[in-house]
């Protein structure tokens, strides 16, 4: 099959299984999960696998996003399907400002940076408890409404996070495919080079941030939604790692590495309830493994790997 | 002044002595290293927070105070060794090799904590150490520990020490002249993997004892690792990364402002500002305010 059959495939079945697991709510809960960290996944790897900047301050623009999102429908009764793309806007225009940062620094100062920035946002999730509620965090978070009337729940907004999830993977490969696309991929490579060439790094590094912002926000938005409950520790820093270590583990800057790394690594922590210090040791040693062992993911040492072995058998075929 | 009020800036003045010069020792333990090795060790936080509680530990099963910070320092040296051997030696020959050792780091964090809060974390959740040495004297009409007063003293005695090493000694020179271009000071007959080496276990001994003297000098608990991790950096990017003056001059500035913060609001605001100050210097000036 060819790669465009195999991906329509595999986003078929992505919009499927929902019905299928519909009579375990373990797995569908789990399921759609993996759907909001796939939707989370496809935004970072924008960044870090195509822009080349890695971004720890993700988790908390999501967060930003959700508590902004909440304080709409609670506070102002707005409807969800009003509430989260408002909120998810401001939340990217807040990450665009985030993203500033990265205009002077690349690497790990950049990093280090978003690192303090998300530690920054963590405190104030915590200390300025108006919106937030504090350590205790928000609970009984109302799921969206159903256009049908009622609440939209069950094997319906499985669904809903199947079909954002797909649509985030598509986005992701349309951006990709276009010109912008090929810029972010010219900054990631060298970003002077890419200067010197004509392209306006500024523009398109905001612009960067602006969409992986909304990535983050969206799935912000559907998390708390779907989980119903949110606290500071749902956006902190080892939120933003893990979803790094996906798209790391599976492969930065492929389209199927993020998917791979998701759908392998999401489930983990649902799987492991009752180990959670297990668990953390568990992601150390995977980013350990990556770092150093496989630096371009699961997805990118195959294709080394097939690259070598063709390479190996053009050679033979041109000694016979 | 009233006593109350001179007894407060008294108490004020001894915990940002105390606390400004340990913050110094673990910046400088973080500084060390990431200025030779460009390692910039996020799990700094960790291994102070291991090298306390491990004494804890080992004062709990009788061993006295000093037999067991001899003991974890020991201790800290065989597990720095090891890291070194294991993971840190893979990454000296990469280019641009702190983005990929912040996140080896960071991953070394997330290990350590799951340890720390499947073992530790569950056998109590304040620990204390019993005092190295006891009694109280006067400074004035202020009292203060005896212990706290051999805290300050230990830690100043390595800050300088440290900082003497890496200005007069040899190593030390070798150290600058790495850092200032390997392949330079590998010409002129500098052995790089050596000195990395080396500078790894300098940096993460400090630290093993800045832990050690904080667990002394204050009871802790869990959480204190990801602080001290977050306030080590932002003293290295303030201060100046690889100046260990720099990490003493900024660290006393940040225990000073946590202990004066302290008395009006929660520990926390003063982490806020740090961090501030931090984005500020990482913005507008990434070499930092000292030379190293």
């Amino acid at each position: 099959m060819s790669a465009r059959r195999w991906a329509v495939a595999l986003g078929l079945l992505a919009l499927a299984l929902p019905f299928v697991l519909e009579g375990n709510r373990f797995l569908a809960f789990v399921y759609s999960i993996v759907m909001i960290h796939l939707i989370w996944a496809n935004g970072m790897n924008l960044l870090y696998g195509y822009v080349g900047l890695m971004p720890l301050m993700f988790a908390g623009v999501a967060g930003v996003a959700a508590y902004a999102m909440i304080y709409l429908t609670r506070s102002h009764e707005w409807s969800f399907w009003l509430a989260a793309p408002m909120a998810s806007l401001g939340a990217s225009l807040f990450g665009v400002l985030l993203g500033l940062p990265s205009l002077r620094l690349t690497g790990f100062y950049f990093t280090l940076c978003s690192l303090v920035i998300q530690t920054v946002i963590t405190l104030a999730f915590v200390f300025f408890p108006t919106f937030t509620n504090g350590d205790t965090g928000i609970n009984q978070i109302a799921p969206p409404q159903a256009p049908w009337g009622g609440a939209l729940s069950g094997v319906w907004m499985d669904e809903t996070l199947a079909i954002v999830a797909v649509l985030s993977v598509l986005l992701c490969g349309w951006i990709v495919s276009t010109r912008l696309g090929k810029r972010f991929m010219a900054i990631r490579e060298d970003d002077v080079l890419a200067e010197v060439l004509g392209i306006d790094v500024v523009r398109d590094r905001i612009i960067a941030f602006f969409i992986v912002s909304m990535f983050a926000s969206i799935g912000g938005c559907l998390f708390a939604v779907t989980i119903g409950f949110i606290s500071p520790r749902s956006f902190d820093v080892l939120t933003s790692l893990n979803i790094w270590l996906f798209v790391a583990f599976g492969g930065r800057g492929t389209l199927i590495g993020p998917i791979i790394g998701t759908i392998v690594l999401a489930p983990i922590p649902y799987l492991l309830q009752e180990l959670q210090g297990f668990k953390d040791v568990l992601s150390g040693v995977l980013i350990i493994v990556v770092t150093l062992l496989m630096p371009g993911g699961v997805w990118g040492e195959l294709l080394r790997w097939r690259d070598r072995r063709r390479a190996r058998r053009a050679l033979a075929v041109g000694q016979t | 002044m009233s006593d109350a009020t001179l007894l407060v800036v008294a108490s004020t003045l001894s915990t940002g002595l105390i606390l400004g010069a340990i913050f110094a020792l673990v910046a400088a333990g973080v500084t060390i290293v990431y200025g030779c090795v460009w390692l910039p060790n996020a799990s700094n936080g960790q291994f102070f927070l291991l090298a306390a509680l491990a004494a804890w530990s080992l004062t709990g099963a009788g061993l006295g105070s000093a037999a067991a910070i001899i003991m974890v320092l020991l201790l800290g040296l065989v597990l720095s060794l090891g890291l070194e051997w294991l993971l840190v030696r893979r990454l000296y020959d990469v280019p641009n090799r702190n983005v990929a050792c912040f996140v080896l780091t960071l991953g070394l964090t997330q290990i350590m904590a799951g340890i720390f809060s499947m073992t530790w974390g569950r056998w109590s959740d304040q620990y204390t150490l019993p005092p190295l040495v006891s009694g109280i004297t006067m400074i004035g009409p202020f009292p203060m520990t005896n212990n706290r007063i051999l805290v300050l003293l230990i830690a100043l005695v390595v800050l300088a020490a440290s900082f003497a090493l890496l200005r007069y000694h040899r190593y030390g020179r070798a150290l600058r002249a790495v850092f200032q271009n390997r392949e330079a000071a590998a010409l002129r007959g500098v052995d790089v993997r050596a000195v990395y080496r080396m500078s790894f276990l300098l940096g993460s001994s400090i630290i093993f004892l800045g832990g050690l003297l904080f667990a002394l000098a204050y009871s802790f608990d869990l959480t204190v690792a990801w602080t001290m991790s977050v306030t080590a950096f932002a003293i290295m990017i303030v201060g100046g990364p690889g100046s260990v003056l720099g990490a003493l001059v900024v660290g006393m500035v940040f225990g000073f402002t946590q202990a004066i913060v302290s008395i009006f609001a929660s520990p926390t605001a003063a982490t806020f500002s740090y961090l501030l100050a931090m984005l500020a210097m990482l913005l507008f000036k990434p070499t930092g305010l000292f030379l190293r």
